[in-house]
């Protein structure tokens, strides 16, 4: 099964880095059951991306400000619509996958997405607040159960 | 009593952005503005840091316009060192960059300002996506979209190594040549692009140019300011991406300033007011004289109409034709209709693909000589492209060692903010009567601001402070009603 874990946000911004970080970890330790991928894109660009993956899971930052940072949410596409303020990588996400549909694309039957609430996305070159650090350790596991249930 | 409007988020926008609108007691609007999240701390990051890795700071600032900021960082570095690239270098880097556009604005056509005319600015908000146009322009145009975007992104990568940070800009050059068969790859790439951007334009002319309500609105005192346009061009005063002289035409088109990148300061000064962490961007020869158009104001814009504007034509030749058509279909130059920049921005990917056309086709295109080693001491050093949504200059000052102690960056939505915020204020006012408000007309409004292909990514970065998102409510006497954070 091709699986593609996307790790997202932006490494120069604080928070924002969480996504990018988990994907450093991930590709070490998931090299020979997923592609670990990087981005900084966002919305509709993704879709280059996701193209020719059976699963997929995106990590990013989100900032609803309705958990304490560092909270892990586990999200399906579905989700998103009710998620206040999400990050603007997946502003879109359920427009992309429609469109895949339609277009008939070789693309994922199954997305998850692991949101971590943040602190501070904005300032360069900050580093990630502490919550969140703590939070990436608890993420990588998590990530990695999912791909190992997708496998069995 | 002072009600508020807030369109938050702004719908396919990329990056944050946000609109607020207040209305008086009757209902009708005040003042409506728009305002940018604040990217913190760039220059503190950037000061102690080699010049050299700027092209892939820069870069990494914004996932949305990678490309630009690595070639307007590079830029910089040939001009701190004083050193000239070989010609075999500017034309890949040309190559590369022109892919970019192409690949750019494709995307913004299609899929973010694309829905407001292609599906329609009055459509049910359920159909004014990237699902609405593939249903009016088919599912064959829909999948070659997204075909061409990836190989040209593909080919973004093997000349510039990763497509999101590129890597392949240095001072005096690049770090790899191409080889002949990365040439057959681009001139691949070149043809279906450029058959991409005839069609491109097609589709406008059925679907736009022939709907006669959408040439009103395109047309229409709402979404029309008469101001200054900048633009970069070549010396027979043709647009051009990567490198040229700023010109600057007054709002008869006549040309007002021509100077280069490294005499902006002479021209550009930055306006700030209270309500927002953008500086506004307008022509010091002119001077501020508010949110308002005209000859007296300094007002400018930038982005795909304002370089049409800004220039006297199109170097290739079937983007040249288009050019013609564009003004003989509008009324002559300058165009001061905003949603204009749509048909613009069509006329700006087909020429970028004829320019990747000839530039694939250049035989020096292989050269193995594409690196100048610099060897003069660094000072500073100021860089100039056009980036998709306009002008984008980088600015860097450093010591002997060529590390950095200043960085100034003044990209492509300062410059144009100030026209942004008149176009989303007079929207608001011309759409919104007696406290009449719906999807519909919000998405009025919207539209006006998204012409611009705005993107606040990196827009606010330069600011100093750790100030929160505020948004600050003011009566007719300018006292503070409200404050609203949002943190």
């Amino acid at each position: 099964m091709k699986i593609l874990i996307l790790g997202l946000g932006n490494e120069l911004l604080g928070d924002d880095a969480v996504g990018i970080l988990a994907a450093r970890v991930l590709k070490e330790r998931l090299k020979d059951k997923a592609d670990v991928v990087e981005s900084s894109l966002s919305g509709m660009a993704l879709l280059d991306l996701l193209v020719g993956y059976e699963r997929a899971i995106l990590i990013d930052a989100v900032k609803t400000g309705r958990t304490p940072p560092g909270t892990i949410a586990e999200l399906s596409p579905a989700d998103l619509g009710a998620v206040a303020a999400p990050s603007p990588h997946y502003a879109g996400l359920p427009e992309l996958i429609a469109t895949a549909q339609a277009l008939n694309l070789d693309f994922p039957k199954e997305i998850k997405i692991f949101a971590i609430e943040v602190a501070d996305p904005h300032t360069i070159g900050r580093g990630l607040s502490p919550t969140v650090a703590q939070a990436l350790g608890k993420l990588i596991p998590q990530v990695e159960r999912q791909v190992a249930q997708w496998l069995k | 009593m002072t009600r508020e409007i807030v369109i938050d988020p702004i719908t396919r926008l990329e990056g944050h952005g946000k609109i607020d609108i207040f209305l008086d007691a009757k209902g009708n609007v005040e003042r409506a503005f728009f305002q940018v999240p604040e990217l913190r701390g760039f220059e503190k990051f950037a000061v102690g840091r080699p010049a050299e890795d700027m092209p892939q700071i820069t870069s990494r600032i914004c996932g949305v316009c990678p490309t630009a900021h690595h070639m307007a960082a590079t830029k910089a570095l040939d001009d701190l060192y004083k050193v000239e690239p070989p010609s075999a270098a500017k034309k890949i880097r040309e190559l590369v960059y022109s892919a970019f556009f192409v690949e750019d604005h494709a995307l913004h056509f299609f899929f973010l300002g694309g829905p407001d005319f292609v599906v329609g600015p009055t459509a049910p908000k359920a159909q004014r996506n990237i699902l609405g146009v593939l249903g009016k322009v088919g599912l064959e145009i829909g999948r070659e979209v997204i075909g061409v975007r990836k190989q040209l992104r593909d080919l973004i990568s093997l000349a510039g190594g990763k497509v999101i940070h590129p890597v392949f800009g240095l001072p005096g050059g690049i770090s790899k040549a191409l080889t002949k068969e990365d040439q057959e790859k681009f001139i691949a790439g070149a043809e279906r692009a450029v058959k991409f951007g005839l069609f491109s334009l097609e589709i406008f002319r059925d679907v736009v140019l022939k709907n006669k309500q959408y040439v009103e609105m395109i047309t229409s005192e709402a979404y029309t300011h008469r101001t200054y346009y900048m633009g970069l061009v070549d010396e027979q005063n043709r647009v051009n991406f990567y490198d040229g002289q700023l010109r600057v035409v007054d709002p008869n088109g006549k040309e007002f300033l021509k100077f280069r990148a490294q005499e902006y300061l002479a021209h550009v000064a930055e306006h700030v007011e209270p309500w927002s962490y953008i500086k506004f961007c307008y022509l010091k020869d002119v001077g501020w004289k508010g949110f308002v158009d005209g000859p007296e104001s300094g007002v400018y814009s930038v982005a795909p109409l304002a370089r049409l504007n800004a220039a006297e034509g199109m170097a290739t030749p079937k983007a040249h034709e288009a050019y013609i058509e564009f003004y003989k279909t509008l009324g002559g130059k300058p165009v001061h209709h905003t949603l204009a920049n749509h048909w613009a921005r069509l006329i700006e990917l087909l020429y970028a693909a004829e320019r990747m056309h000839e530039l694939a086709n250049d035989p020096e295109i292989t050269s193995p000589n594409v690196r100048t080693i610099p060897a003069a001491t660094p000072k500073e050093g100021i860089g100039v492209v056009e980036a998709p949504r306009g002008t984008l200059i980088h600015h860097y000052q450093t010591d002997e060692k060529g590390l950095i102690t200043k960085a100034n960056l003044i990209v492509a939505t300062q410059n144009n903010a100030a026209r942004i915020a008149m176009s989303v204020d007079k929207a608001a006012r011309s759409v919104i009567k007696n406290g009449k408000i719906d999807d519909g007309v919000l998405n009025l409004i919207e539209i006006a601001f998204r012409a611009y292909d705005p993107c606040h990514g990196c827009a606010t970065h330069a600011l100093p402070g750790q100030m929160p998102l505020i948004v600050r409510v003011y009566d007719s006497q300018k006292n503070l009603l409200r404050e609203l954070r949002r943190d």
